[in-house]
C-alpha cells in the first residue's frame, strides 16, 4: 500500500499544501512588513522626550497588546462592517489584523531597545557635538538595533504561528487546509503532522538565526 | 573676553541647590582644577558649561555664545570637549572608529585624514597598537585615554575633565594623569574636577575650591597650597581629610 493510499491523499493535495504554505507565508510576510514599519514609527514616537507625544502610541499599543489576536481579527472582519460599514475581504482583514498586532509588539521592542541604551551613551554623543538626532542615528540606533534584531525575529516566529488564526475567517492557509484534509481523509494525526512539519521547517531556521544573531551582536557596556 | 564666563549661575535638583549665584571666568590657558567635597557642584558646573544640564538662573557664555540658546549648544560642545568619570566609549565601534566617527560626521573630515589624525592621538596616549580593539578588550585606564583622545580629535579649545581617574585603580590613574600632564605641557587648556592632589599641585595653574555651591577660594595653585590652606580652616580640613 502506497503512502497516498494509506493517507488517502492525492497528488493534488500536495499542491494544495504548497499553495496553502504560500498563503501562510504571504499573509505573514505582508503583515510583518507593514507591522514592522508601523511598529518602528510608533516605537520611535514612544521614545520622544515630550511626555505627551510619547504616550500617544499607547492608545493603539495597549489595547492590541492586551487582547487576543483572534478577537482583533474578528473585530476587523465582523465588527468593522457593523461599526463603520467597512467590509473587508478575508485577506485584507487578516493582513490588517496581523499588521496592527505586530506593530504593537514591535513598538514595545523598539522602545525597550532604545531605552536600554545607557544615558551615558547619549551624553557622550552630545558632548562630542552631535545633535540629539545625530546621536540617535550614529550612536544609539546602532546599539539598539543589536538588541532589537534577535527579539524581532522571535516576534516574527510567533506571528507566523499566530497567522494560523486566519483560518477562522475562511482563508485557505496551512491550518485551514489541514482542517479540510483531516475531515476528508479522517487521518488528523498524519495531516496535522504534515502541517506541523511545514510550520517547523519555516520557523526553525528563524529560531536558529535569532540565537546566532543574539550571540554575534551581543556586547557589554 | 574670557573663553568661558559663568555669570551668577544657579542650579538646583529638586530642593537641593547645587550652584548658588556662582560666577567665575576661565581663559583659554593653563589647567584649572576644581576642588572640593562631593556634592558641592563641581561636576554640575562642568555639565552646565557643556549644556548637558540646563541652568535655573544666570548665564554661561562660551566664546560669546550663551548655553541658554539651544542653537548654540553644538558649537559650545565642539569648543569644549568633555571626558566623563565613567568611560563611555561607543561599544559598537572599535577604537579607531570611536575616534574617527565624529570628525567624519560633524567636521566633514575625510576618512583617511581622520584616521591619520587618530593615529597621531593614539600615539600621544600610548595606544597606537589598540586601533582595532573593541572597548571590552581595553583596561579602564586605556578606555579613559581613548576617551581623552576622542575628545581631542574634535579640536576643542578647552577640555572639561570630570573626575576622569576616580573609577580607576592607582596604576591606571597614573597612566591617565601622565597623559594629562603631557597635554598640559603642550598647552591644552583644561578644566578638571579631580581629587588627585599631586596632579593639582604639579600641573594646575589655578585652583578653585568649591564648597556648598560657591567658590570658597579661587587662587593660583602655588598660593592655594602654600598660603590659602593655612588661612582657610575649611580648606585645611578638606586637604587634611584627603591625605594631602
Amino acid at each position: 500500500m502506497s503512502f497516498y493510499d494509506y493517507a488517502n491523499l492525492t497528488g493534488n493535495d500536495a499542491m494544495q499544501y504548497l499553495r496553502a504554505a504560500g498563503v501562510t507565508l504571504y499573509i505573514t510576510l505582508m503583515s510583518l512588513l507593514i507591522g514592522t514599519i508601523l511598529g518602528v514609527v510608533l516605537g520611535l514616537i514612544r521614545c520622544s522626550k515630550n511626555k505627551v507625544i510619547s504616550i500617544l502610541p499607547l492608545i493603539l499599543i495597549e489595547p492590541l497588546r492586551n487582547s487576543p489576536l483572534v478577537t482583533q481579527l474578528f473585530l476587523i472582519f465582523y465588527g468593522l462592517p457593523i461599526i463603520g460599514g467597512i467590509m473587508l475581504d478575508p485577506f485584507p482583514a487578516a493582513i490588517l489584523a496581523l499588521s496592527l498586532n505586530t506593530a504593537a509588539f514591535m513598538a514595545v521592542l523598539v522602545h525597550n531597545s532604545v531605552s536600554a541604551i545607557p544615558q551615558g551613551q547619549w551624553e557622550a554623543g552630545l558632548a562630542l557635538g552631535h545633535s540629539r538626532g545625530s546621536t540617535f542615528i550614529h550612536v544609539i540606533s546602532r546599539q539598539a538595533l543589536r538588541l532589537l534584531v534577535p527579539q524581532a525575529i522571535t516576534l516574527y516566529i510567533s506571528q507566523l504561528q499566530c497567522s494560523s488564526l486566519v483560518a477562522l475567517i475562511g482563508i485557505m492557509d496551512l491550518t485551514k487546509l489541514g482542517q479540510n484534509l483531516a475531515l476528508r481523509t479522517l487521518k488528523p494525526f498524519l495531516i496535522y503532522g504534515i502541517v506541523f512539519l511545514i510550520y517547523y521547517v519555516i520557523s526553525s531556521p528563524l529560531s536558529r538565526l535569532a540565537k546566532s544573531l543574539e550571540k554575534k551582536l551581543s556586547f557589554h557596556y | 573676553m574670557s573663553m568661558i564666563e559663568v555669570k551668577n549661575v544657579t542650579k538646583s535638583f529638586g530642593d537641593l541647590t547645587v550652584l548658588k549665584d556662582f560666577s567665575v571666568d576661565f581663559n583659554q590657558e593653563g589647567v584649572t582644577v576644581l576642588l572640593g567635597p562631593s556634592g558641592t557642584g563641581k561636576s554640575t558646573l562642568l555639565r552646565c558649561i557643556n549644556g548637558l544640564e540646563t541652568i535655573d538662573g544666570g548665564d554661561i557664555i562660551v566664546n560669546g555664545l550663551s548655553v541658554k540658546e539651544k542653537k548654540n549648544l553644538r558649537q559650545i560642545r565642539l569648543d569644549c570637549g568633555m571626558v566623563f568619570q565613567r568611560t563611555v566609549l561607543f561599544p559598537h565601534l572599535n577604537v579607531m572608529q570611536n575616534l574617527t566617527m565624529s570628525p567624519i560626521k560633524l567636521l566633514k573630515m575625510n576618512k583617511k585624514e581622520a584616521e591619520e589624525k587618530a593615529v597621531l592621538y593614539l600615539k600621544k596616549v600610548g595606544l597606537e597598537s589598540k586601533a582595532k580593539a573593541m572597548h571590552n578588550e581595553l583596561s579602564g585606564g586605556e578606555q579613559q585615554r581613548i576617551a581623552i583622545a576622542r575628545a581631542l580629535m574634535m579640536n576643542p579649545k578647552a577640555l572639561l575633565l570630570d573626575e576622569v581617574t576616580s573609577a580607576l585603580d592607582p596604576e591606571m590613574t597614573s597612566e591617565v594623569l601622565k597623559i594629562l600632564e603631557t597635554l598640559a605641557q603642550e598647552g591644552v587648556c583644561m578644566l578638571c574636577v579631580t581629587h588627585e592632589m599631586q596632579f593639582a599641585k604639579h600641573v594646575a595653574s589655578r585652583i578653585i575650591f568649591m564648597d556648598k555651591g560657591i567658590a570658597a577660594a579661587d587662587e593660583t595653585a602655588e598660593n592655594f597650597f602654600s598660603v590659602v590652606r593655612k588661612e582657610n580652616e575649611r580648606i585645611a580640613k578638606f586637604l587634611q581629610f584627603i591625605g594631602e
